[in-house]
């Protein structure tokens, strides 16, 4: 057991690991890189950095194979390693501080990106000027909603997210007074008119209420373009206790809701952006666009908004720029673009407990990096000095 | 460095594994939000008089839809389909309003002599919807026609502009049960989406009423 333990913290410490790791780490950031310009930026990220293992998947089948470490095994390995050689040969030295400051602040920064994969959260917010809102919208994920909207202070929602949707189920919630069957799902698909004489191949599962009448889904190959979105579609069928209560065709391109009635309420189904509501509101107050006197270089874009809390705490207004985010209850809003001739903004917004983790990190590893080659460089002059001391007194007596 | 106990390092890879892969997010999420605020249609050119219109009164323009919740006078509550700023529209004192369904934007009833009538819809749908050519040939297809090359269409077609759009306008007959039908319609892009204009109906209905679609289609404009 002994020779077991020792060997085990012989492989973890072992500066073989850390070469092998980071030989590792090039490769992975080589393929990825390469692999950009099929995948795009945000899901290289998922593929190859903040996944354990990056798999392969066989072309024309769901067969995936585990093919390489991903980022977080990679990470998380030269993670380990550096804090067991650390606390190895750990000596509490002033030579060796520098060292010590400048491996803690690389630890922190290994766990800062681990903790940002797993709790960032980012999303955009769009409003028109004098526009409120409460919520944000992810760039990415989608969820279809059936919105209770019979009373009228507020909306009943039941989220249901992509992930359900693709498994293409049916599903029951209490929430609910009937069952959902997801018939068709489609990643991405664009919008066809239906033809009366061509009705399209799956007349069965064709959409029998709403805007799916007039349109059909026609899927088409999913973008991973940085500029270009997917439009998940799918076709949704309701039953009530007496039967069907309809099927419905929602899509991302749908703007709006469907409404229908069930048993005296009044519902929406709809097709969006995933969003997540804040405890306060944002009004865009104006959005400014300057630029420099005479040309059409812009200068500055910034957002002027009204933040209100609802629990009445706050009630100002902030001005966001480019550079000059409005952090507020853990998210930052960030300037991030504007549309409609310069009436409507669009934020970023992100929320990342841990943001400070790489601030930190760097200054530790600046500072251990100082005192470090300060040693070295405090030796290397006492050095000089003795070179010069003991040369002027083995020369003295020539002159 | 000895490797003989990479097994001791599987758990890790196991914990690991959890961790990532299980984050994706499964459970389907009940909660009470606020209502959304209506977007506030433009100004429409004339305004509907709430509880219904006046004798006489020309339709309202289309392009006020009305806003989710209010109801309008023989109108169902409309989906409005496509997002971003609508268009708006004066159409002829003799066209009746009717209600506009689940997807139209607006939609009107056109009696002839004799009392025929024919539809005029109005929709509007996100993209090209299939582009110019699957567009002629499903409408060619209501009247009973066949398909036609893209060469063939583009020939037949009218081009109008009017208040900075821009309209491919289709006039095609066809055979009914009861008689040959004529399709008018108009096809504008604007802003990502497409907006079809159509009335279908008996040909003497629809004869009679080609140049009041004309005049209809200029009055189209962005509010």
């Amino acid at each position: 057991m002994k020779a077991y333990l020792e060997s085990l913290r012989s492989f973890f410490v072992s500066l073989h690991l850390t070469v092998a790791l980071l030989i590792l780490s090039m490769l992975l950031v080589f393929v990825a890189t390469i692999d950009q310009v099929n995948l795009g930026i945000w899901a290289v990220q998922e593929k190859y950095f903040r996944s354990a293992i990056v798999f392969w998947t066989f072309p024309d089948s769901g067969l995936a194979l585990p093919i390489f470490p991903g980022g977080y095994v990679i990470g998380g390995l030269l993670l380990i390693n550096l804090v067991c050689a650390h606390l190895y040969r750990f000596a509490l030295t002033w030579r060796k501080l520098g060292i010590q400051l400048a491996h803690g602040g690389l630890i922190l920064l290994l766990l800062g990106e681990f903790f940002t994969g797993l709790w960032q959260r980012e999303s955009y917010l769009r409003m028109d000027q004098g526009e409120t809102k409460s919520y944000s919208e992810s760039f990415h994920a989608v969820e279809m909603v059936l919105v209770d909207t019979t009373e009228a202070d507020s909306n009943r929602v039941v989220a249901i997210p992509e992930a359900r949707l693709e498994e293409k189920k049916g599903l029951q919630h209490p929430a609910l007074p009937f069952r959902l069957e997801i018939k068709t799902y489609y990643p991405n698909a664009t919008l066809q008119m239906r033809n009366p004489t061509n009705p399209p191949a799956t007349t069965t599962s064709a959409a029998t209420t709403g805007a799916g009448l007039q349109l059909a889904l026609i899927p088409i190959p999913i973008t991973y373009k940085h500029n270009e979105r997917n439009s998940p579609g799918a076709l949704v069928e309701l039953t009530g206790a007496e039967g069907s209560i309809g099927t419905w065709m929602v899509s991302l391109q749908l703007a709006e809701p469907q409404t229908f009635s069930y048993q005296g309420r009044t519902w929406q189904i709809m097709l969006r952006s995933k969003r997540t509501y804040h405890p306060f509101t944002l009004t865009l107050k104006k959005f400014s666009h300057d630029k420099y006197p005479g040309t059409e270089i812009p200068r500055n874009f910034s957002s002027l908004v009204q933040v209100k809390s609802k629990d009445g705490e706050d009630d100002r207004e902030v001005l966001i720029l480019m550079n000059n985010p409005l952090r507020y209850r853990g998210l930052t809003f960030y300037q991030a673009g504007f549309d409609n001739n310069d009436t409507t903004t669009i934020l970023q917004v992100v929320r990342n407990p841990s943001w400070l983790l790489p601030y930190i990190s760097c200054v530790l590893m600046f500072v251990g990096l100082m005192i470090q080659f300060g040693f070295s460089l405090a030796g290397m002059f006492r050095k000089r000095q003795r070179a010069a001391t003991a040369s002027a007194t083995v020369s003295a007596p020539a002159r | 460095m000895r490797i003989p106990h990479l097994s001791a390092v599987v758990p890790f890879f196991l914990a690991l594994s959890t961790l990532t892969t299980g984050c994706r997010d499964r459970e389907v999420a009940v909660y009470q939000a606020p209502k959304d605020a209506v977007v506030t249609p433009p100004p429409a050119a004339e305004p509907a008089a709430p509880g219904g219109l006046p004798p006489g009164h020309p339709p309202i323009p289309g392009g006020a839809a009305p806003a989710a919740g209010a109801a309008m006078a023989g109108s169902d509550i409309q989906p409005q389909i496509a997002a971003g700023l609508a268009l708006r529209w004066k159409a002829p004192a003799q066209w009746q309003i009717k209600p506009a369904g689940s997807v139209r934007k607006g939609s009107y009833k056109v009696v002839g002599a004799g009392g025929a009538e024919a539809d005029m819809a109005i929709t509007a749908f996100p993209g090209d919807t299939g582009g110019l050519v699957a567009n002629v040939n499903r409408w060619r297809s209501q009247v009973g026609l066949g398909e036609q090359t893209q060469a063939q269409i583009e020939a037949a077609l009218e081009h109008l502009d009017a208040n900075g759009l821009h309209m491919d306008v289709v006039d095609v007959t066809g055979k009914g049960q009861t008689g040959p039908v004529r399709l008018l319609g108009a096809i504008v892009p604007h802003q990502g989406q497409t907006w079809f204009f159509k009335m279908v109906g008996p040909e003497p209905v629809v004869a009679a009423e080609r140049a009041a679609f004309t005049a209809f289609l200029r009055t189209i404009e962005v509010p």
